[in-house]
Formats: structure tokens, C-alpha cells, sequence
């Protein structure tokens, strides 16, 4: 047993705004891979025509929702989207070049496997995070073009079935990544849990945790002050 | 069943456009309603495409022709489906829409088209059109000519041929018009016209409306040369299993990781921005230090 009784400190990670369009899009994200599904599967279009209908028009309405929330977020907080890029685009340390070599053993065997200190944003993240956004970027120039280019004006059959594949492609990709986003993100992970707070609560997380993902970040963080107790 | 064919016999159409009359009649499907509502656009064909409310229309191409009687070539032509046997409308549907009848013509269900508008890029002929475009895709509807299958379930022509007066358009069994296609090209070389030829006998494993063609098919904008399937349409259906097998093989390789992640513990940790060292919660012990000077972060 400790002597001493050490306070529980949490470190602030995501403002409001972060979070919120994280949250949006998040769930925008889920439900145009659900919506969707009603066109790209066959059987579930052919078993329910009046309800894919429906989902089309979602698709479209929540897809705007989808591309407009961040590309307003980064507008109103312009600063925020440049610490955010310079996060993500940084030159790597040996210890990020080691987590990416580790990682594949430390998910099949995290008892075993001890993953090095990282920055604010861990080198697979960045990976990781980085091919969500393209996909992104893929599904919602993509996805314009399916929706205009039929709607506003006409497309060539060319272009339509070129979009269309990428938008395929796009899917395929976001399956593969947002899964594994969410097993982690969401916690399923043992050694993930409680990462939800993140940014489904109020963006703080936990000393210990902060020191077990992010061991450079939360050390320079706590030394310069952006800690505070867990109320 | 036997497979039926409207055949076109393009040397005895006279170009009045009583098909497009009867098409618009038969399936009530409006018209633009006062005077020059259509705006001309240098062609005889009017409208000048196949539109959300046109299924058919006759195509109109002339050229002059040096040595011949009336020194033009004027020809005329259907733009509408071919019902192709290897449609690839009906290969992109994804609500099973489209779909063949028994007769081998291609046909719509309206109440299960859900607007995706994917036949449109996918034929070749550019030939399926739809009503209520709009931004927010709530009534997308496919139109397009199904070759009357009310009227052919009650020993009717399709309405199209029903009306042409010089018999250009008719219809039967596919072999038969065939034949007759054949029949009439043999005839038209023989008036020298040397550019005749059958459409529709071998293009895109057959089509459905059979044509004779009187002049070069270059003067008939409606019948494309050599018609294929988008190859994108098959990387397009190979895209679809794949993406089932990601999200399985993901989901598995996840599953593994749970399994393998479960009963994972790790002791709680305090940082000492004084000492920098890193602390036990629960023992006391200083589990680690970081060495600032050594530079170490």
C-alpha cells in the first residue's frame, strides 16, 4: 500500500467544438454506411423498395450534414484546424516508427507486447485517422457527384459509374478502418477502455490513461500545468 | 415462351411519328401543352431526345448524296429500349426493378425503382430516363419504353406498331423478324442501297427490336456500332462481395484481438512533474524517471 494518497487528475484533450463535430459526423458517418446499404445490397433494395427510397433521401440530407459540419467547424475555429492538421503531418520519432512495428502483436497480444511512449497523436492514429479522412474526402466529392451530377445537372454515364466505383471503393475502406476506429475508440479494446470519454464525454481523460497511450503528451502537458482534478 | 421482337424496317418508315403519338397515348404520358413550348434546336426530331415523359421518338438524319435521284439521303430511325437480352440495366438494378418479362423484353416496376438512376450509366444505348429529378431524390422514377407487356398479355401489339400506318414497325415471335430484317436488307442491296444491314441480331446478345437499316448506321444516331457493357459495371459487382468479406475478416481479426485483450490489467499511474517520476497509485513505487537532462521527454 502507498504511503501517500495521490490525487485523481485528469488532462483536458478535446474541446467542446472537437468533440461535437467529432459526435456529428460520427453518427452521420454510421447511418450513411446503413442508408447506403439499402442501394449497394441488392437483396435488402429489392426486399424493402419504399424504405430504400426513404434511405436515399436521408443519404442525401445527412450526407450534407456529413460534409458541412467540419468544413464549417475548421472555418469558425481556424486555429484549432491548424493545430489539428500540424498533429496529424509531423515528422517521426523512432518511437513512432516502433508502435507501427509493434502494433499487430500488441492487438493480438497486449499482455505481452508494450507499446512505447507516443505524442498527442499516436503514429497509427495518424494512419489510421488520416485514411478515414481521405475516405472521407473520397465519399463526400464522390457522393456529390452521384447526387448532382443525376439531380442539378447530368453527369456523363462515364463519370457516373467512375464516381460510383470510388464511392465503393471509399466504403470498402471506411468498413476496414471505422471498425477498427470504433473497437478502439468505443473502448472494446481491454486495454482501450474508457476511451469513449474522450469524445463522447467531456474530453478529458485520466492521468494513468493519458500516461499509458500518450506517455509524451500527458508528461508535457502535466508539467506545464493542464491538469486538474477529477471532480 | 417465345421470345417476341418489334422489328423496324427503316425503309418504309414515312417519319410521321404516329409511334411516338401512340407511346404517349397508350401510357398516358404528357406532353409539353402550347405552342412552341419545345424550343427547336435545328433538328426535325421533336423532341430532339428521348425524355422523363418521351419513351420513343423517330430520329431524323439527312445528307447529301451526290448521283442519286434526289441527290439526299434522308433517314429514319427508332431511339428507344432495344431490350437487349444481355441487359445491362437490369444487371445494375439493385432493387430488382428492371427485370425481363417472359417474352424477353425488358420492364420496369415502378413501385420498386428507388431513383438510383444506375441504368442510366449503365446502358450503352443511354436509353432509360427518369421523372421527378430533383435535388432531394424523393420521387425518382424510371421511364422508359416496356414494350407494352398490358397490351401483349391481351394478344395486342405494342401500341407503337399497333399505329404505324406504312408497316414499318412490327411485331412477333424474334425469329420470325429476324427473317423479315434479313429479307428486306437482301432486297434494299439489291436496289443498291449497298450500306443496308440487320441490327439487333447478335448486339448485346440480342436485342429485342430487330432493324433493317436502309442507308449506313451512321445515319441513325440510336444504334451504337459495336455496344458493350461498361467494364466498370463488373469491377462494380466484384466491389460488392468484397466489401462483405472486409467487414467479415475485419470483424473476425477483431474478434481475436478482444478475445486475446480480455482479463488485461494495468496498474494506475501518477506522474511527479517535480520529480518526474512516475508512480505506483497503489504501492508507492516509483515504476519509472525520466531523466530530463539525459533528454529524455
Amino acid at each position: 500500500m502507498a504511503d501517500k494518497k495521490y490525487p485523481d487528475r485528469v488532462i483536458p484533450r478535446h474541446s467542446k467544438q472537437t468533440r461535437f463535430t467529432h459526435g456529428v459526423v460520427a453518427i452521420a458517418c454510421i447511418w450513411l454506411a446503413i442508408s447506403g446499404l439499402f442501394v449497394f445490397v441488392p437483396a435488402l433494395a429489392n426486399a424493402f423498395p419504399g424504405v430504400s427510397q426513404a434511405m436515399r433521401v436521408s443519404h442525401r440530407i445527412v450526407g450534407a450534414i456529413f460534409i458541412l459540419v467540419p468544413v464549417i467547424s475548421a472555418i469558425t475555429a481556424p486555429q484549432g484546424f491548424k493545430a489539428f492538421c500540424k498533429k496529424y503531418f509531423k515528422k517521426w520519432t523512432p518511437e513512432d516508427f516502433e508502435f507501427m512495428k509493434k502494433f499487430v502483436p500488441y492487438m493480438l497480444g497486449p499482455k505481452k507486447v508494450h507499446m512505447p511512449d507516443q505524442d498527442e497523436v499516436k503514429s497509427g492514429q495518424a494512419v489510421a485517422d488520416g485514411f478515414m479522412i481521405l475516405c472521407g474526402l473520397l465519399m463526400a466529392v464522390s457522393g456529390v457527384v452521384l447526387w448532382l451530377g443525376t439531380s442539378v445537372w447530368h453527369a456523363g454515364a462515364g463519370a457516373i459509374m467512375v464516381m460510383r466505383l470510388l464511392h465503393d471503393l471509399g466504403f470498402i475502406l471506411l468498413i476496414v478502418f471505422g471498425l477498427a476506429h470504433i473497437y478502439l475508440g468505443a473502448g472494446v479494446f481491454q486495454p482501450y477502455r474508457g476511451m469513449a470519454r474522450v469524445m463522447w464525454k467531456d474530453g478529458k481523460i485520466p492521468e494513468s490513461d493519458a500516461l499509458y497511450h500518450w506517455g509524451f503528451w500527458a508528461r508535457k502537458e502535466i508539467e506545464e500545468g493542464n491538469v486538474e482534478e477529477e471532480k | 415462351m417465345t421470345e417476341y421482337a418489334i422489328y423496324f424496317d427503316s425503309s418504309k418508315c414515312t417519319g410521321c411519328r404516329g409511334c411516338q403519338v401512340a407511346c404517349k397515348t397508350w401510357n398516358e404520358l404528357p406532353s409539353p401543352i402550347y405552342s412552341d413550348e419545345v424550343e427547336f434546336k435545328g433538328t426535325y426530331q421533336n423532341p430532339p431526345d428521348i425524355n422523363e415523359n418521351t419513351r420513343r421518338i423517330v430520329t431524323f438524319r439527312e445528307k447529301k448524296r451526290d448521283g442519286s435521284r434526289y441527290f439526299i439521303d434522308w433517314a429514319f430511325g427508332q431511339r428507344a429500349c432495344q431490350h437487349c437480352t444481355d441487359a445491362e440495366c437490369v444487371k445494375v438494378c439493385p432493387s430488382g426493378c428492371l427485370q425481363h418479362d417472359e417474352t424477353g423484353f425488358v420492364t420496369f416496376d415502378r413501385d420498386k425503382c428507388i431513383g438510383c438512376q444506375y441504368c442510366r450509366s449503365a446502358c450503352p444505348y443511354d436509353v432509360p430516363r427518369h421523372t421527378g429529378i430533383g435535388i432531394s431524390g424523393a420521387d425518382i422514377k424510371i421511364n422508359k419504353c416496356t414494350g407494352c407487356p398490358d397490351r401483349i398479355a391481351h394478344d395486342m401489339e405494342p401500341a407503337c406498331v399497333h399505329t404505324c400506318q406504312p408497316g414499318a414497325l412490327q411485331f412477333g415471335p424474334r425469329d420470325e423478324m429476324l427473317e423479315r430484317a434479313e429479307k428486306r436488307v437482301e432486297w434494299l442491296k439489291q436496289k443498291g442501297f449497298d450500306k443496308a444491314r440487320v441490327y439487333g441480331k447478335d448486339e448485346m446478345g440480342g436485342l429485342h427490336c430487330i432493324a433493317a437499316l436502309k442507308y449506313d448506321i451512321s445515319m441513325y444516331p440510336s444504334y451504337v456500332e459495336h455496344p458493350e457493357g461498361n467494364v466498370l459495371t463488373a469491377v462494380e459487382n466484384v466491389a460488392k462481395p468484397l466489401a462483405g468479406v472486409a467487414a467479415v475478416g475485419v470483424a473476425a481479426g477483431l474478434g481475436i484481438s478482444y478475445l486475446t485483450g480480455r482479463g488485461y490489467k494495468r496498474d494506475q499511474m501518477y506522474y511527479d512533474e517535480k520529480t518526474h517520476d512516475e508512480v505506483d497509485v497503489d504501492t508507492g513505487e516509483v515504476v519509472r524517471h525520466i531523466d530530463k537532462e539525459a533528454g529524455e521527454r
